[in-house]
């Protein structure tokens, strides 16, 4: 009995933690799924922006000691602007309705940015610095670790900063006026370029975050991570439903627990493949995603 | 000149990769899982000439067949969805076959040694060409039948009735299911040729470098597998033949003086085509350009 509730326990926990962890998923794709809801385009360079963001916070932690708010901040900055200029080079002037052009593009970026995080670093893992890890809060049977309950803490701010800066301001109207119908907001005097383009920069913002977050809670930044997080955060979109933020979160938290459900079981070079299993599942049986409307799914 | 050997070796086996891609773009789809049926091809070759001790091109022949089989399972679910969603679909086949490998062991004495795949260290011993002393000028004419046959199947293709099917689906969707064409057909039958010919490049790959491991069989692998019908365009498979000579001959060996710095140079030069280019590089009109500043007749009767 003991030996059976050890274990409930135990696995409770993992699950916990990655549903923590899986925060920073959440940030990520609602990235991916803000951008294919203004453009209807994936932006690939994203999760490679957002990592090289995490890295010019971590050069200021390094050169000038920075404060760890002022390496957040950096870090959204430094991703903001590589949003900018990923839109700059692989949207702004690919034709409108050429995705597969503006797709390649930005795979094109994705490598690019890696590379270029490859020769700064000479491609060698750097320590990143941990907030909060000498902190446990214990409830129960349960402890709750300091650095992931910050990592949720700071998601759920970036997150509602978003959502309050889409339905309650002028910018944001005309950022869900041009997701819906560009032809119609144009007319109305929106300037699609820029209502665009400061949708990329507000998605970089975030995802400097989650790129921070990320090399936060792992504790160490490297250029290895680059593709699985695009792959992950690809994954949490399209389980998400293209284009739903609130998909997009429920699904970062549900292949965060998913995932460290089957570290616990099968170990870690093994915990990918269920995570990429559980996304042809949805592939098959629910297209559309968890809060996708099904009827555009192109 | 065996360094040119290898460098032509290389060429023709991504011209297999580029062809794998161009089947399925000739049909609209694009596919980043390319590196997935490369890696089924490349290993299941590896274990039958080495676990099993087979002749290579029974082998090959096999692995091919396997990498078809797994492209038409993955079609079904895959073609449900369409263009970007297919994308991220393939993505994820090609990352669940390379970490599939990643945890592969298969070993087994062979010889007083233990032979075949050992998860992360990769598969060392496909060493089928040298235990039975090919030289590296009968390797790369073996290359090279497998290369000019899958080119001359394609080429043939697409003068019958089965190119325009492809073609169509590829241009009008709509249109091609008014006309009474199985878009699910037409789609699977792509992709199932795309596996077999990744099967084979795979293959040859795995016999050709005698190691591989999963870190081969990336993304970034898949990258240049779609690059090249792209830089190539679609009008003919010479195209993507062209654009392997440019990236892989050119780019990747002529820039070599240049150090790591020339894999930023590809990430670079696809967006960059991309921009000046956005229907590739060689797209209809600057193939039909090119062939009247040659002198070639019939330019204009080329079609798109």
């Amino acid at each position: 009995m003991s030996d059976f509730w050890f274990e409930f326990v135990e696995i409770t926990q993992t699950i916990g933690d990655g549903l923590f962890f899986g925060a920073t998923y959440a940030l990520i794709g609602i990235g991916f799924t803000l951008i294919f809801g203004a453009m209807g385009k994936l932006n690939m360079t994203y999760a490679a922006a957002s990592l090289a963001g995490a890295y010019a916070g971590l050069a200021a932690f390094a050169f000038v000691d920075a404060p760890a708010p002022v390496v957040f901040l950096i870090s959204a900055l430094a991703s903001g602007v590589l949003g900018f200029i990923a839109y700059l080079t692989c949207f702004r002037f690919i034709p409108i309705n050429n995705h597969l052009a503006a797709l390649m593009a930005s795979i094109g970026g994705l490598f690019f940015i890696d590379e270029m995080v490859v020769h700064a670093t000479d491609g060698s893992p750097l320590t990143f610095p941990a907030l909060f890890d000498d902190v446990m809060f214990d409830v129960g049977p349960y402890g709750v670790r300091g650095d992931l309950l910050f990592v949720l803490a700071m998601c759920v701010a970036g997150t509602l900063a978003l959502l309050y800066v889409l339905y309650r301001t002028r910018l944001g109207l005309a950022t869900r006026a041009v997701s819906q119908q560009d032809v119609a907001a144009q007319l109305c005097g929106i300037d699609v370029h820029r209502t665009n383009a400061t949708t990329f920069v507000l998605a970089g913002l975030l995802g400097g975050i989650a790129g921070a977050m990320t090399a936060s809670a792992v504790g160490v930044l490297s250029p290895l991570i680059t593709v699985p997080l695009t792959v992950k955060g690809l994954i949490v979109t399209v389980i998400g439903g293209l284009g739903s933020i609130p998909g997009a979160i429920a699904a970062g938290l549900l292949v965060g627990g998913f995932e460290n459900f089957f570290l616990y079981f099968r170990g870690v070079n093994e915990r990918d493949m269920y995570v990429l299993l559980l996304l042809f599942i949805f592939l098959v049986f629910r297209p559309q995603g968890i809060f996708g409307s099904g009827a555009d799914r192109d | 000149m065996s360094y040119y050997l290898g460098l032509a070796q290389l060429i023709g086996i991504h011209t297999l990769l580029g062809l794998s891609a161009y089947v399925l773009m000739l049909t609209g789809q694009l596919s980043l899982g390319q590196a997935g049926f490369f890696a089924i091809g490349a290993y299941c070759a590896g274990i039958l000439t080495v676990i099993f001790e087979l002749h290579i091109v029974p082998a090959l022949l096999i692995a091919a067949l396997l990498a078809a089989f797994f492209a038409f399972l993955v079609g079904f679910p895959a073609l449900r969805v369409k263009g970007l969603m297919l994308v991220v679909a393939t993505i994820a086949f090609g990352e669940f076959v390379r970490l599939f490998f990643f945890n592969l062991s298969w070993r087994v004495p062979r010889d007083g040694i233990h032979v075949g795949p050992d998860s992360t260290n990769g598969f060392r011993e496909i060493r089928y060409f040298v235990a039975n002393g090919w030289s590296a000028w009968e390797i790369t004419l073996f290359v090279w039948t497998f290369v000019l046959l899958v080119m001359a199947a394609l080429w043939w293709t697409d003068r019958s009735r089965a190119g325009a099917v492809l073609r169509a689906v590829g241009e009008d969707e709509l249109a091609a299911q008014s006309v009474g064409l199985s878009l699910t057909t037409v789609k699977v039958t792509a992709m199932t040729a795309g596996g077999f010919i990744a099967g084979v490049g795979g293959a040859l790959y795995a016999h050709t470098a005698t190691y591989v491991d999963h870190l081969t069989f990336t993304v970034l692998l898949a990258t240049f597998a779609i690059s090249y019908p792209i830089l190539g365009g679609l009008s003919s498979v010479f195209g993507t033949l062209v654009a392997v000579i440019f990236i892989q001959g050119l780019l990747v060996e002529g820039l070599r003086f240049m150090g790591d710095w020339r894999s930023i140079v590809f990430g670079l030069l696809i967006v960059v085509a991309m921009n000046l280019k956005p229907s590739g590089l060689f797209d209809a009109r600057t193939a039909r350009l090119l062939r009247r500043a040659v002198g070639l007749r019939g330019g204009e009767k080329s079609r798109a």
